[in-house]
């Protein structure tokens, strides 16, 4: 949908996941998408050199999210949150909200 | 460039030289980030990280820095054999948090010239990191740059107060004031 606007579809996909869920990595988003991993890496590191993004290390995983001091972050996320309401509900369950569950699970305790 | 020691440098002589140099081949660009704090806060603070922003093509910029030896490299630093920093060029705009910056100061000397944040925008660049992140290196590095330059802290509260409703800044205030 804004795939024409950003140059290519990874970036929508990134850019709409951090508007769902705040945080976000490469080989999640590859496995959720089906896609290769190095595709979204270098999406994900060319929207952190445009000051987009910013990226943290958490273990052995670089974690990405909107960087607060992108001078036009309001405006972007303003953009997203109008596109995204545009998107079929089956892509929307799909691809960003997944029940997947978020509250803590104590480890070990079985399923 | 014929008779500088890259050794021995300094990052505010650096800064100058490469202003210079990308200016003669119409590459205009501002220093920002850890830098100026090293610059302001007379080293005080070493960076050796040299953050310039530019509206300028990337070609353009790895022709300039060619000619006097710095390379470009995979990791997308321009490195040079004799030199201990790397210059790194970052996407613009040239902001503070919703506001852009319009207006900057020149450090020269014969070496050249560099176009660089003011004392203000620096401290107010290291704030917002202290402010979102809670990076208190961000603080300290805020509070070196306050302790030796002229700045107006009225006018830093002021742009707190707006970007941030006034919050942690009177920990900046605290500090500056021990």
């Amino acid at each position: 949908m804004l795939e024409m606007l950003f140059g290519n579809q990874n970036t929508e996909r990134i850019l709409f996941t951090l508007l769902l869920s705040k945080k976000c990595y490469a080989k999640q988003l590859a496995d959720r998408f089906e896609v290769a991993v190095f595709g979204v890496q270098t999406t994900l590191q060319k929207l952190e050199r445009a000051g987009v993004l910013i990226s943290f290390k958490g273990g052995n995983t670089r974690i990405f999210e909107f960087n607060p001091r992108y001078p036009f972050l309001l405006e972007l996320k303003q953009l997203l949150k109008k596109a995204y309401e545009f998107l079929p509900k089956e892509i929307k369950d799909k691809y960003y909200e997944p029940t997947t569950r978020k509250r803590p699970r104590r480890t070990g305790k079985p399923l | 460039m014929k008779n500088i020691n890259l050794k021995k440098i300094t990052i505010k002589d650096l800064a100058k030289i490469i202003g210079t140099q990308l200016s003669k081949h119409g590459v205009e660009v501002v220093l920002v980030g850890g830098a100026c704090v090293s610059i302001y806060s007379e080293n005080k603070y070493i960076s050796y990280d040299l953050d310039f922003i530019t509206y300028e093509s990337n070609k353009k910029i790895k022709t300039a820095l060619k000619e006097i030896g710095f390379e470009y490299d995979k990791k997308k630093y321009y490195i040079h054999s004799d030199c201990e920093y790397f210059l790194e060029f970052l996407a613009p705009p040239i902001a503070i948090g919703n506001q852009p910056i319009q207006n900057f100061n020149t450090i020269s000397s014969d070496l050249g010239s560099i176009k660089i944040l003011t004392p203000t925008d620096c401290i107010k660049d290291r704030l917002a990191a202290y402010i979102h992140w809670d990076d208190k290196e961000s603080l300290e590095q805020a509070i070196m740059v306050a302790k030796v330059q002229k700045i107006d802290v009225n006018k830093i509260k002021k742009w707190a107060q707006e970007e941030f409703n006034g919050e942690k800044i009177k920990d900046f205030v605290e500090k500056l004031s021990i």
